[in-house]
C-alpha cells in the first residue's frame, strides 16, 4: 500500500484517497493526481511522444480514475497498476485514433525498457516484483523482449507485430507466449521467496 | 512453466492465446473464444490471473516524467467539473461500471475503453447507455461499448425476477442474437459479455424468463 509522500497528503494510502474521490471528494481526487502525475505523465508520453497530447491523456485518465474510483476492487491487483493500465489504454486509443495504422516505436521510453541494464536503485528494492521483472526482462531474447514491450506498452497485436518485424503472425505470437511465460515465471518465484 | 504439458484438448490451444489476452492485445473472435474457455477452466483462469499481474507490472515500468506547468491546475479545475457534473446517476452507473471493471481488469483489458458518449473528448468516446424498462419503469442499465470486440455490461437492480434470465439483443435488419443466459437473485445482477456482431448494429436489448416473457427491454441508438 502506498503512502503519500506529497507536501498535503500526510501520509495517506491510495486507497484511502480512492474512497474519498468515489464520494466525490475532489480534495481526494487532487492529491491523488499530485501523487501519480509525473507516472502518468511519463507513461502516456512515453506511448504517445507527444506532450501536449500526453497532458491530454493524463488529466483524462486523472478524471476517468475519479469518476470510476468506486469500482475499484484492491483484490484484483495495486492501485497503480490500475491507474497506469487506464493511461495506457487511453493512449493506445488515441494514438490509434492520431496515426491508424501503428507504426514501430522509436522513443525514449521503449528504447530505455529494451536496454538490459539493471538501475542503479534495483539492487536495494531486491525482493520487489517490480525490479524481477524488469530484471527478467533485460534477461528475454532481444526478439522476446521487443515483442513483449510493443504488445504490454503499446498495444500491439501480434499480426501487427508480425507485420513491424516483417516475421511470421505464429512467430510474433510464439515471441509473446514465451517471453510473457518467462517473465511470469520471474513473478512466481520472487512470490515464492 | 504452466505444468500443463501433458493436457490436450481445449486449454492446449487457449493456453497459446493467454498471454495476448493478458496483454490486452488478443482480437475479436480469438478474445471471445480464450474468454468463453477460461470461464469454465479454473486452471486457464488461474494462469491468466498470473500473467495479468505480469502485464500489470510491466505498465508500470515506465519512467516518471515531470508534467508542463500548471498541470495541477488543470487538473485540479477539470476535477471540481467532474465532482459536480457526475453526481446525477452515480449509483446506478457505477453498477453498471463496477461490472464493466470487474470484467476488464480480470481480463486485462483496464477501463481505457469506457468513455461516456457525452464526453468532452469525442475521439476517445465509444460507450453508449440504456436504461432497461419494464411497464415504464427503470429496472437497470445497459452499456455498449464500441470496440473491439464490442461489449455489453448490464445490471438489474429492482427486478422482482429470481433464477435464469436469457438475453437476446436485435440488430439493424431485425436480426436477433442471443447474448448469454444469467442468473438474477432478488431481483438483483450483473454481468458483462463481448459481443459477436459490432455495437453499431445493436438496436435492443431485452431480457428473457425462462416462460417467454418479456422482463424489461432497453432501446440502444450507438
Amino acid at each position: 500500500m502506498r503512502k503519500d509522500r506529497n507536501r498535503d497528503g500526510d501520509e495517506i494510502s491510495d486507497e484511502a484517497l480512492l474512497s474519498g474521490m468515489a464520494i466525490g471528494d475532489e480534495r481526494a481526487g487532487l492529491v491523488f493526481a499530485r501523487r501519480y502525475q509525473h507516472r502518468l505523465f511519463g507513461l502516456a508520453l512515453g506511448i504517445v511522444s507527444d506532450a501536449a497530447l500526453a497532458e491530454d491523456i493524463a488529466q483524462e485518465a486523472f478524471i476517468r480514475i475519479f469518476r470510476h474510483a468506486v469500482v475499484f476492487d484492491a483484490r484484483r491487483g495495486s492501485v497503480a497498476s490500475w491507474t497506469l493500465t487506464i493511461t495506457r489504454n487511453l493512449a493506445i486509443d488515441a494514438l490509434r485514433v492520431r496515426r491508424g495504422v501503428p507504426t514501430a516505436p522509436d522513443d525514449q521510453m521503449f528504447l530505455s525498457l529494451m536496454s538490459t541494464e539493471r538501475l542503479p536503485e534495483d539492487a536495494a528494492l531486491a525482493a520487489d516484483a517490480l525490479v524481477e521483472v524488469r530484471s527478467a526482462l533485460a534477461d528475454l531474447p532481444i526478439d522476446q523482449r521487443r515483442a513483449v514491450l510493443l504488445a504490454a506498452m503499446y498495444g500491439r497485436s501480434a499480426a501487427e507485430i508480425a507485420h513491424a518485424e516483417a516475421i511470421p503472425l505464429g512467430t510474433a505470437k510464439s515471441r509473446i507466449r514465451v517471453g510473457m511465460a518467462k517473465l511470469r515465471q520471474a513473478v512466481a518465484i520472487e512470490e515464492a521467496t | 512453466m504452466s505444468g500443463y504439458g501433458e493436457d490436450r484438448g481445449p486449454c492446449e490451444s487457449i493456453r497459446d492465446e493467454l498471454a495476448e489476452l493478458a496483454l490486452g492485445v488478443l482480437s475479436g473472435r480469438s478474445r471471445s473464444e480464450v474468454l468463453r474457455h477460461v470461464e469454465s477452466c479454473a486452471r486457464c483462469a488461474a494462469e491468466l490471473e498470473q500473467l495479468s499481474i505480469v502485464a500489470d507490472t510491466l505498465v508500470q515500468l515506465a519512467p516518471e516524467i515531470e508534467p508542463p506547468l500548471g498541470f495541477e491546475l488543470r487538473i485540479a479545475e477539470r476535477l471540481q467539473e467532474a465532482a459536480t457534473a457526475h453526481r446525477p446517476r452515480r449509483r446506478r452507473r457505477a453498477s453498471v461500471l463496477a461490472v464493466a471493471a470487474v470484467v476488464m481488469v480480470v481480463f486485462g483489458f483496464g477501463l481505457g475503453t469506457l468513455t461516456p458518449s457525452h464526453n468532452r473528448q469525442p475521439a476517445l468516446a465509444n460507450l453508449t447507455s440504456a436504461d432497461l424498462n419494464s411497464h415504464g419503469h427503470v429496472l437497470g442499465e445497459v452499456m455498449v461499448s464500441a470496440g473491439s470486440p464490442a461489449w455489453m455490461f448490464m445490471t438489474i437492480e429492482s427486478g422482482a425476477w429470481s433464477g435464469k434470465v436469457t438475453c437476446e439483443v436485435t440488430l439493424a435488419g431485425g436480426k436477433i442474437e442471443t447474448i448469454g443466459v444469467f442468473k438474477l437473485s432478488g431481483g438483483y445482477g450483473a454481468w458483462g459479455v463481448p459481443l459477436t456482431s459490432p455495437a453499431a448494429q445493436v438496436r435492443s436489448a431485452r431480457l428473457i424468463a425462462p416462460d417467454g416473457t418479456v422482463l424489461a427491454s432497453a432501446q440502444i441508438s450507438v
